[in-house]
């Protein structure tokens, strides 16, 4: 209908493999440079996680400096950015105590009240809750990666759970990459986007899989190669058509969900590409290491 | 139809009409509707219909503190009589260690002095006393501490007018406070950081020397006057009456004095204070809030009718506000606020139309590519899709989960997400067809094939869901929530619905092939 459907492959035959070492060199690379970033630039953390004070508010007509200028004469560790629109102000105050901060909403809204039409959202993050956040936030991803990683063990072969996981580090240390690359604020809903990434990521996996543990049953002469070839090939319509649905949702959330959802959909957005891409590239790649045929071929079960 | 079992119908159309049934007060959303049906509506989280989200840490350190520092007093009472003196006081959290100038009344002191204290432990080592608060003691204290003061944080939220609030403890020694429409979230912290520790105390006007060295003598406090702190005044140390025996307190005018409040004491505190204020006729008395004097009138005469006024340079809003302290009484010990997110009704409104907006064009935008790619298949996998939409609104409603920005952001995923599982079952029936030309054996294998991919890879998502629900906090945890209902939702929906809805196709179409 349209032609639109000429973009989901029917009967396609690629030979995804034979390009895996270009691939596997590029995403090495993209990998090493993440954690690079990560480790010399970091992620750029928001209130949730450094502790701090942040509050949001309306201007009459853009007077960002005049803002900026009050402010500064009060506090040294003052920041202020413009939020979606040139009225909307963000202004942020970190590295203080708790008792400090705690009173600095009220310091900031008595300084800045004339010239502010609506005060639309203050939070205050004390140090201890800053770190406790963070230590809760590090704890689910790595539950979260072991949970996943023991599922899949259980329903596959450990073969399979380690492509997986591979394929979903590659995946979050990525988005982190991205993210500490264009210095987006790093929050409690970051930690949300990494993991929907995670559960993403080994969703996309564990369909190719599938059908390759299928395959292997079906095929049982063909070159493991060939094989995973075909296999990503009858599940080539799907994963492009879920891609596309996720990101048609994603990128809608992005435009029209609101200032304060963008960090959380450019990052599943990001993740669900890389995604995607890592799935074909990565997690089908890691089983060739292996070079096995599974066990239920000598069992023969079918 | 006879390809679909009769009660696999029958119970894929119930769920469907009770999950439409159940999504309409949470559509209509009318607030004020006792009705029980429409009480089944979505809760709104604070990020969406404005509110304060308050997280507040008892400081229970300052009742040790406190104890603590009686001992010392009491230990420098008795040593005193035994002709023994203390050189230096080393204190910590919950120890104090005291050096003595000489070592041979300490057994003496340590026997005296744990008569009088039980719940601590006292060590001679040379000639120090090193006194240990017990653990028991202090998780009792603790224990007791934070319980008392949910009940005075609970008191002065319903004292300052706030509806509905929320108020729960949170871990060892936390409260978690969550206040709806609250307008002026600075006032409720000015309310909530005020410990409101009122005195009585008799103020000694005689003894110039003490405030001019600036140095109290024993049983006596140096206090700074809370309008001028340069003034200070030199109290007894013990107050005569404190708040505790206050049974009422009002924001009151008077014509001279301006805005006051006045108070009254129940018997033991009327007792107390006509016996102090007739024995010290001329003298003054100072009224202490929070380690600051307010007030120091000279008593005329003596009050024993157990009611008085407290002036000071109050405005109206502070005379209404120490009311309510004083109504709901002092906490044990002091709070800090921790944590604070508070949004206005602005933002919530603006969230909630840019969600819904999000959510529209999204759902519009999967529907019609869709469409594009499977055709009459498109059809039905958006039927199935709008089903999910339905039970996952009625769920969110009749659990009485909360629905958050993040709860928002995903649904709209979950719309993009759930059609994963139409597009395996049609990609499979796609293959099954091309193998074997007879379209409901298509249709069946297809179905029974993708079933197990499909189990497969929305529990996986359901893990990291559950774990972010574990692990996180606020709004994220309604993130957690509205995936997992999404991916639950959506595997029904394409397993059991969308499955119906391709044998009422072919029923009905009469047709006998398949156009995906």
């Amino acid at each position: 209908m349209f032609g639109i459907n000429k973009i989901i492959p029917i009967n396609s035959n690629y030979p995804f493999m034979d390009y895996r070492k270009v691939f596997i060199k590029i995403s090495v690379l993209l990998v090493l440079c993440s954690i690079l970033l990560l480790f010399f630039k970091g992620l750029n953390l928001g209130i949730d996680f450094k502790g701090g004070t942040l509050v949001e508010v309306n201007t009459k007509n853009s007077n960002i400096g005049e803002l900026r200028s009050i402010l500064s004469q009060e506090f040294n560790d003052v920041s202020l950015q413009e939020f979606g629109n040139s009225n909307t102000i963000i202004i942020r105050l970190q590295n203080e105590s708790n008792k400090e901060s705690i009173q600095t909403i009220n310091k900031v809204k008595i300084l800045i009240n004339d010239k502010v039409t609506e005060f639309r959202r203050s939070e205050f993050v004390g140090p201890t809750i800053s770190s406790e956040l963070l230590i809760k936030g590090l704890q689910a991803i790595t539950f979260a990666l072991i949970a996943i990683l023991i599922y899949i063990w259980l329903r596959f072969e450990w073969q399979f759970g380690f492509g997986a996981v591979v394929a979903l580090t590659h995946d979050v240390i990525f988005t982190l990459g991205v993210l500490s690359l264009l210095n987006i604020d790093f929050s409690l809903s970051s930690i949300a986007a990494i993991l929907t990434i995670a559960g993403y990521s080994i969703n996309d996996s564990v369909v190719i899989f599938d059908r390759i543990r299928e395959n292997l049953r079906k095929y049982k002469k063909l070159e493991l190669s060939d094989l995973f070839n075909i296999s990503i090939n009858h599940t080539l319509s799907r994963t492009i058509m879920t891609s596309l649905t996720t990101l048609i949702a994603l990128i809608c959330l992005y435009t029209f969900g609101g200032e304060v959802i963008k960090p959380f959909a450019f990052a599943m957005i990001i993740g669900v590409i890389i995604g995607t891409y890592s799935s074909v590239y990565i997690a089908v790649p890691t089983l060739l290491i292996f070079k096995f045929r599974p066990q239920e071929e000598d069992n023969k079960l079918i | 139809m006879k390809n679909y079992p009769l009660w696999k119908s029958i119970l894929v159309i119930f769920v469907i009409l009770t999950g439409i049934i159940f999504a309409i007060p949470s559509i209509l959303y009318n607030e004020d509707s006792g009705n029980w049906f429409f009480k089944n509506k979505i809760n709104l989280g604070l990020d969406l219909q404005g509110g304060s989200y308050l997280l507040l840490e008892v400081k229970s350190e300052v009742i040790f503190q406190e104890e603590l520092d009686n001992i010392s007093d009491t230990i420098r009472l008795i040593a005193r009589g035994l002709q023994t003196n203390i050189t230096n006081i080393d204190s910590d959290i919950d120890q104090i260690q005291l050096r003595f100038s000489n070592s041979e009344n300490l057994e003496q002191i340590r026997k005296d002095f744990l008569i009088k204290y039980r719940n601590v432990s006292a060590v001679i080592n040379e000639n120090t006393i090193k006194i240990i608060i017990n653990d028991l003691f202090k998780k009792s204290v603790r224990e007791a501490v934070i319980k008392q003061s949910l009940e005075i944080v609970r008191k002065r939220i319903d004292e300052s007018g706030t509806k509905e609030p929320l108020i729960q403890r949170s871990g060892k020694n936390r409260i978690v406070l969550q206040l709806a429409g609250v307008k002026d979230p600075e006032r409720i912290k000015e309310l909530l950081g005020t410990t409101a520790k009122l005195t009585f105390h008799m103020v000694d006007d005689e003894d110039v020397n003490s405030l001019k060295i600036n140095r109290a003598p024993f049983g006596k406090l140096i206090i700074s006057d809370f309008y001028n702190s340069e003034i200070k005044y030199l109290v007894e140390k013990k107050a005569r009456v404190g708040g505790e025996n206050l049974i009422d307190a009002k924001a009151s005018f008077d014509p001279q004095q301006g805005n006051a409040v006045s108070f009254r004491f129940d018997t033991t505190g009327a007792q107390k204070f006509g016996k102090a204020t007739s024995e010290n006729v001329g003298k003054r008395f100072a009224v202490i809030l929070d380690g600051v004097v307010i007030t120091a009138p000279v008593i005329n005469s003596a009050i024993t009718g157990g009611s008085g006024i407290i002036t000071g340079n109050f405005t109206s809003q502070e005379a209404a506000d120490l009311a309510v302290l004083l109504r709901a009484g002092a906490l044990p010990a002091p709070l800090e606020i921790v944590e604070e997110r508070s949004v206005g009704p602005g933002l919530g409104a603006d969230s909630i139309a840019a969600g819904k907006f999000a959510a529209l064009i999204g759902m519009i935008g999967v529907c019609v590519f869709m469409i594009l790619i499977y055709g009459s298949f498109g059809i039905i996998a958006n039927v199935s899709l709008i089903a999910n939409l339905f039970i996952i609104i009625s769920l969110l409603g009749t659990i009485g989960a909360t629905l958050t920005l993040p709860g928002i952001a995903g649904i709209v995923l979950t719309i993009g997400i759930a059609v994963d599982a139409n597009v395996l079952i049609f990609e499979r029936i796609k293959e099954e067809y091309k193998r074997n030309t007879k379209p409901l054996l298509a249709v069946k294998n297809g179905f029974d094939k993708a079933l197990s991919t499909i189990l497969d890879a929305n529990i996986t998502t359901l893990i990291a869901a559950l774990l972010l629900f574990v692990f996180g906090s606020g709004p994220i945890k309604g993130f957690s929530i509205t995936l997992s209902l999404g991916i639950i939702a959506s595997m029904f929906t394409a397993i059991m619905f969308t499955n119906f809805l391709v044998y009422f196709w072919f029923a009905l179409s009469k047709k006998k092939e398949i156009n995906i």
